[in-house]
């Protein structure tokens, strides 16, 4: 089983998650940005963090067989602090870099006038750099604000398929599936979403534009939840090939719109070789063909 | 001396001309005008008219060489193809394989001895031309016994014997060395010399055949060209010999000794041929080292001559736009020893920017693009900095100090692939000793090859092989491996010459 982890804070985890996840199939994933728990309080913090994810943490993985992307943004609960802000201004300088497939994670979190400000300059910036987004739906109010944030992403003119809305659940699903947008699940230990409820949900509305992912933090989760919810379609009567689909050749069509992706084997590591090269142009699995 | 001096192409081995080749120069205007071509390296022919092994003085004189040398930087090996120096009726002789050639042996371990005293690399030798009467079987024979002494003799001085093959002489090709080595016992001290033209007139694999057969044995290389089966030293261009092959194949063997123009016919021209032989071998160099340049980065330099402010957005661009592949996958598969096809793309572009910025605007501009850069890009801030370090960098330069800054970040951090780039031609030049020990440490720590480091030899000294035997005696107490590489810090100059 090889998988791709589309949402997991690898800066939050240990080598030996590293490890455990390798074993279990992982050979890709994407770090987005987003808070650490103890607020930040200077544009200097993101601008350490945003190197780390595109420097330390990308090496970090390197060593475990692990190709580790991730996406740069400024996220909902910091957008309400003034001396956050500013970050925006950074934000371009990361969004030509390789290897960063996305801009997030941003949307609502108090649904504040701060928050739609921001979410709206990056989903200008996301139209500007032709890079796809994803949006974090709120732990409170879900459903009015998950509605809220379909109409202002219909407004920014962003096409639906560049946009992952993430943290679903089963009272927020359809109107996701509705929208276009990609529709992306949280497995978590107890909270947002578990395997079994997962497996439901697949059953009831397909395979096409879910992203699984384990979201795995500094809290309470699990790195192998990706693994596990493969393991539950397998024993609910899915096909290796819908497993493959969902773990794997979805986070790849999706953030393959970047062109950033690199899922070369790490030298070292050759096992899961992904054999569909030719299909995500500009991504380094063509290793480097020019856009034409 | 008012002329500029040229710069050195960024090879791996050190570029050296013969003095066979200026004995219409003294010695001290034959260093001048190679030093200002470029060359590095020496390979210092013993006898008339430049240092008479045999003569009053001649091991004051070798010692003043080797100060001179060590003011303009220059390696040296020591050659012993004087044609007159034993007898001054016949060319060459006697030589090993004359029955009698006591004045050949006296005459080596002569060269042995210089060779110790100016820290040289390698004494190399030739077999001889089998005289009149003589068997191969008899030659060989031989040749057999009167080695061993020799090598014993040199291993007691530190030195290394690098025998060379010699088109009509009894050893003439690689695979005779290699023979004869090996019936000798394979002693540590015995290496091999190859002369590329000589690869030309008589080796059957030619050039990059002759160099691979040689491997791990060749020591010293001499550079000239050759028609195919006729020994003539010819100036480079006017023979048969595919430079640049020989060029990437020596690198590819991992070579990292000297590698020194023999042109002993040419004296009467030696400056003008210095010269030209530098601009042909860095030509041949460029072309070793450059497949055809990917349209990419073609446009990103057009792109970079009209509008410099487009660098961040090119550089952060390069891996998706020329790939990311290591440029020898076989033997480097991370891309540590010789970088990648991206690490090169950026180095161009820092180079671009170079010629289109003033000095103070380029500098900052450098210390931008590594600050605001991810692993990749800052490893092509480090390759564009050693590239610009090979051409020649005056200390006044405001790159200088930021490349300094630049080489103290990257030596903080743990990837490899960065303290690798770092610790490339710029730190050989312009790091100060202190933190270049501490890098060079770093890697071996890291498991890193010494490979990547210039300036290895010239710059180790005993303080940094105290510490690489402090962490030797660390990694034992622990049980655990020793890096091959601390050898290669264990043993300076100054315990090589008491030894």
């Amino acid at each position: 089983m090889r998988i791709f982890d589309p949402h997991i804070h690898m800066t939050s985890r240990t080598t030996d998650d590293y490890e455990a996840m390798y074993a279990a199939g992982v050979r890709a994933l994407v770090e987005p940005a987003f808070w650490l728990g103890q607020p930040r309080t200077t544009v200097g913090s993101f601008v350490d963090y945003f190197d780390a994810l595109i420097g330390w943490e990308r090496f970090r993985a390197s060593q475990f067989g692990i190709r580790h992307h991730c996406t740069i943004g400024l996220n909902p609960k910091e957008a309400n602090d003034p001396r956050c802000r500013e970050v925006l201004d950074v934000l371009p300088g990361y969004l030509a870099k390789d290897g960063v497939v996305a801009i997030g994670e941003t949307g609502y979190d108090s649904m504040t006038k701060e928050e739609d400000e921001v979410f709206n300059a990056q989903l200008a910036l996301a139209v500007e750099f032709d890079l796809p987004i994803m949006v974090h739906t709120p732990h409170r109010d879900k459903l009015a604000g998950t509605r809220r944030t379909l109409e202002v992403v219909a407004a920014s003119g962003i096409r639906p398929e560049m946009v992952v809305v993430d943290h679903l659940n089963e009272t927020t699903i359809e109107a996701v599936a509705e929208s276009g947008c990609w529709m992306g699940f949280s497995i978590y230990p107890d909270t947002k979403m578990d395997e079994a409820r997962m497996t439901v949900l697949l059953q009831k509305y397909g395979t096409d534009r879910v992203l699984v992912n384990s979201a795995a933090d500094w809290g309470r989760s699990d790195p192998l939840k990706t693994r596990k919810t493969g393991e539950h379609m397998l024993a609910a009567g899915f096909t290796d090939a819908d497993v493959d689909r969902v773990l794997w050749q979805n986070p790849v069509d999706f953030y393959g719109q970047s062109g950033r992706l690199n899922l070369d084997p790490v030298p070292g590591f050759t096992e899961f070789e992904p054999a569909a090269a030719g299909n995500f142009e500009g991504n380094s699995v063509l290793r480097g063909a020019p856009k034409s | 001396m008012s002329r500029n001096h040229s710069a050195h192409p960024d090879t791996p081995f050190a570029l050296g001309y013969g003095t066979n080749g200026f004995t219409d120069h003294t010695l001290a205007d034959a260093l001048t005008v190679l030093d200002t071509y470029g060359y590095r390296a020496l390979a210092l022919t013993l006898g008339h008219p430049h240092l008479d092994p045999f003569g009053e003085g001649w091991a004051e004189r070798t010692e003043a060489l080797r100060a001179e040398l060590d003011r303009i930087g220059l390696r040296v090996v020591v050659e012993t193809g004087t044609r007159y120096l034993l007898d001054p009726f016949t060319k060459h002789r006697p030589t090993l394989v004359d029955a009698e050639a006591e004045s050949r042996l006296a005459f080596l371990r002569r060269a042995v001895q210089i060779c110790a005293l100016l820290h040289a690399e390698c004494v190399s030798i030739w077999s001889g031309v089998l005289p009149a009467g003589t068997t191969p079987e008899e030659g060989w024979a031989l040749l057999l016994d009167r080695m061993p002494a020799l090598l014993a003799y040199a291993a007691e001085h530190g030195v290394k014997i690098a025998f060379e093959p010699e088109p009509g002489m009894l050893v003439e090709t690689v695979a005779d060395a290699r023979r004869l080595r090996s019936e000798l016992g394979d002693p540590e001290n015995l290496g091999i010399t190859v002369d590329l033209g000589h690869c030309v007139a008589v080796e059957p694999g030619g050039v990059e055949g002759a160099l691979r057969e040689a491997g791990e044995l060749l020591i010293n290389v001499q550079v000239d060209d050759m028609l195919p089966g006729v020994h003539e030293h010819l100036e480079l261009g006017h023979g048969d010999l595919d430079l640049a092959l020989a060029l990437r194949t020596l690198a590819d063997i991992g070579y990292r000794g000297v590698a020194a123009v023999e042109l002993p016919r040419h004296s009467h021209d030696a400056p003008g041929l210095a010269e030209r032989s530098m601009a042909a071998m860095s030509r041949a160099w460029k072309e070793a080292v450059t497949t055809p340049e990917h349209p990419w980065l073609t446009e990103a330099r057009n792109t970079l001559e009209t509008n410099p402010g487009r660098i961040s957005l090119l550089f952060a661009g390069a891996g998706r736009g020329v790939g990311r592949t290591p440029i020898d996958p076989d033997n480097d598969p991370q891309g540590i020893r010789r970088g990648t096809v991206d690490d090169h793309a950026r180095a161009e572009l820092v180079t671009t920017l170079r010629n289109h910025l003033p000095a103070a605007g380029f500098a900052e501009t450098v210390v931008e693009l590594y600050r605001r850069g991810d692993d990749a890009e800052r490893r092509g801030v480090l390759y564009g900095l050693n590239t610009a370090a090979a051409q020649g960098l005056a200390e006044e330069d405001p790159l200088v100090p930021a490349g300094r800054e630049i080489v103290a970040d990257a030596l903080r951090t743990n990837d490899p692939r960065v303290v690798a780039a770092s610790m490339g031609t710029f730190s050989g030049r312009h790091l100060d000793q202190y933190s270049w020990r501490h890098g060079v440490l770093k890697l071996i720590f890291m498991d890193v090859t010494l490979d990547v480091v210039d300036g290895l030899q010239e710059r180790t000294d005993e303080e940094l092989s105290r510490m690489a035997v402090a962490f030797a005696a660390e990694r034992h107490a622990a049980g655990r491996p020793v890096p091959e590489d601390v050898h290669r810090l264990t043993t300076p100059p100054t315990e090589r010459e008491e030894a």
